[in-house]
């Protein structure tokens, strides 16, 4: 019963993608924010959008919240300023009135290749704190999109039912046939010293694993 | 020893304020203790010395602004006088600075800034201008309409509960210097900026498409805040006739207007800046330990002896001291400090209500200078540079500089001509 989870966590980008169908929506630095918006729109999915050179290698990503705040900046500006109380409001308003193009709005990019695992992906999308991922092969071309709330779903869905109690089991079973062979070894340990310390790092790695798979699909899903 | 003692925390303290690595107001709670555990005052005198006419005053007006600020009234205001203005950049920056420097005047600077930056980042990118030169103008403008009122600025706030001088005492005698400082000041602007601001016709229009009416976000609100307001000013102005203290009317107000605004108070008091009153308490505690040791009446006596207790002398002497001291040192710590130096002066047989003014003028106008100088300018320069326009040290001197020696030449003028001629 483990193994929609495992196999969700460890599977390459590349076979998730397809399984989400996701269009990526990739635009040029200068293109102009009111036209992206538009596009955007009829792509309600996709969540970030790809900024790429006249190459089609991915230059830049842009979250589809700041492109809105920009928008109402300029259309209604005084629906923005109305509710601005604190310094951190003003500064990205300051920032809103003036962007014009993607160039403006773009930040570094966050990209992740066909080759790597969904838990890898969890964890760039985490760390650059986007939420879709462009799937990019060696010189930087993007091949497809990767979601972080659809594949959430899709995590969720399979981790709520079959989580817990057996893999717990099947983890203390690990540990304790780990513990047992530790204790095996540090009997044998003093003749053969060279062989009894893999044996606990073995057992370390079993033990983490769990941890890091349910911290995954919470965090991520935050 | 008790000298030695409370000379070194003192000192201490105020040069870890300087070097602004650990928070100002741990630091004041810090050194207002160590007098207590030092054993240079005893807990009594130190909580004795705390001014709750300052504090009080202070939340109060903190409580009144913190909901006013929830009704887009500082907008609905910038926006409305900026579509006066007609869309001219220049005219806008005259506008805008006074929009700043009246707000200012009665409510707290800080608030005036931050809430009349979104209208001046805006009109800015409108215009295809730079907001800096707005920006610096405001700061400027809100630390001279500050001065004219006795709730406009914390170091008036701090003179007029230890003088004893009231509300309508500010407004006639720190009035007409401010006045007459802003108007040198707006007509510095032209030389300052007049050049940078020219744009093309066609791209005014943007700024008066604006629509006031759409930032005011609760109406009735907006009537009630302003209602109360309005009233708390007025009872500010007769409080010396009521026989009340001003924080007895600003908390009155607050108070008030907490009850008709239908607020959770816990929401209202979260917007009370705390840390500004700890640090008022703190730094009551750490210059009560000097005076009690007798090292403010050392000191006033060497000023004393500087001037040789002449009065003109002393009294723009003081002046000066006070608007160079404020571009260096926080403004509110420096008056706590020169408040039983001026006292010591008054002692000595010096007429003390000009020296009350002087020390107002140029704690005040001093701020001005640096972009550190006043807690507006470096509020106005951390939005700048969240925007993405920051203004550096370098770059706001000049403006600073320039604004505080003409506006300390007219204060000597003013309080020669006034008091001491």
């Amino acid at each position: 019963m483990t193994e929609p989870v495992r196999l969700a966590r460890q599977s390459r980008v590349a076979d998730c993608q397809d399984l989400l169908e996701i269009t990526p929506l990739l635009v040029h630095r200068d293109d102009d924010l009111l036209e992206i918006v538009r596009r955007s729109a009829v792509q309600p999915a996709t969540r970030t959008i790809g900024v790429v050179d006249e190459d089609g290698r991915v230059i830049g990503i842009i979250r589809v919240l700041r492109l809105t705040e920009s928008i109402v900046a300029r259309v209604a500006p005084e629906a923005v300023m109305a509710g601005i109380r604190d310094l951190a409001e003003v500064g990205r308003f300051g920032h809103a009135v003036e962007d014009r193009i993607a160039g403006d709005i773009m930040e570094p990019p966050a990209t992740i290749s066909p080759e790597a695992t969904i838990s890898e992906a969890f964890r760039e999308m985490h760390r650059h704190r986007v939420t879709g991922m462009y799937v990019v092969d060696s010189e930087g071309r993007p091949s497809g999109y990767v979601d972080l709330l659809e594949l959430a779903i899709k995590l969720v869905d399979a981790l709520e039912e079959e989580r817990a109690e057996e893999e717990w089991e099947a983890e203390r079973a690990e540990a304790e046939r780990a513990d047992s062979e530790r204790a095996e070894a540090e009997r044998a340990g003093a003749e053969r010293a060279g062989t009894a310390g893999a044996q606990p790092q073995r057992a370390e790695e079993a033990e983490g694993t769990p941890d890091a798979a349910a911290d995954d699909a919470t965090a991520e899903g935050r | 020893m008790e000298v030695l003692l409370a000379g070194v925390v003192f000192l201490a303290t105020y040069a870890l304020i300087v070097t602004d690595r650990i928070d100002k107001t741990i630091l004041a709670l810090l050194g207002g203790l160590a007098m207590i555990l030092l054993g240079v005052i005893d807990q009594h005198e130190a909580f004795q010395a705390i001014d709750f006419n300052v504090i009080f005053l202070l939340a109060g007006m903190m409580i009144l602004a913190g909901i006013l600020r929830r009704t887009g009234f500082f907008q609905w205001i910038a926006i409305l006088s900026s579509k006066i203005a007609g869309g001219e950049p220049f005219r806008l920056l005259i506008v805008l600075s006074i929009v700043a420097a009246v707000l200012s005047a009665f409510l707290d600077n800080v608030t005036t800034v931050v809430l009349i930056a979104p209208v001046t980042l805006y009109i800015a990118a409108a215009l295809h201008i730079s907001p800096i030169p707005f920006l610096i103008s405001e700061i400027l403008a809100s630390n001279i309409g500050g001065t004219a009122t006795l709730i406009g600025d914390p170091p008036n706030i701090l003179i007029g509960s230890a003088s004893g001088l009231d509300f309508a005492a500010f407004l006639v005698n720190m009035g007409p210097p401010a006045v007459l400082v802003f108007l040198a000041f707006l007509l510095t602007l032209r030389v300052f900026f007049g050049r940078q601001l020219e744009v093309h016709p066609d791209i005014r229009a943007e700024v008066l498409a604006l629509d006031e009416r759409e930032v005011l976000e609760e109406p009735r609100l907006l009537r009630i805040s302003l209602v109360v307001i309005g009233l708390t000013i007025g009872g500010f102005l007769i409080h010396g006739v009521l026989g009340f203290e001003p924080a007895t009317i600003a908390l009155f107000g607050a108070a008030v207007l907490m009850l008709l605004a239908r607020i959770e108070p816990a929401e209202v008091l979260r917007e009370v800046e705390w840390p500004t009153l700890f640090f008022f308490v703190g730094l009551f505690m750490l210059v009560e330990g000097i005076v009690h040791v007798g090292l403010v009446a050392a000191a006033a006596e060497a000023l004393i002896q500087v001037t040789g207790g002449e009065q003109t002398v002393t009294t723009i002497g003081l002046l000066w001291l006070s608007g160079i001291a404020s571009a260096i040192v926080d403004n509110i710590p420096y008056t706590a400090t020169m408040i039983p130096v001026v006292r010591e002066f008054a002692a000595g047989g010096l007429p003390i209500e000009p020296l009350w003014w002087s020390l107002a003028l140029g704690a005040c106008l001093g701020g001005n200078a640096t972009i550190i100088g006043a807690s507006a300018n470096v509020v106005v320069a951390n939005l700048a540079s969240r925007a993405g326009h920051p203004i550096g040290f370098r770059d706001y001197l000049p403006y600073g500089v320039v604004v505080v020696v003409e506006s300390l030449l007219i204060a000597s003028a003013y309080l020669w001509l006034r008091y001491l001629a």
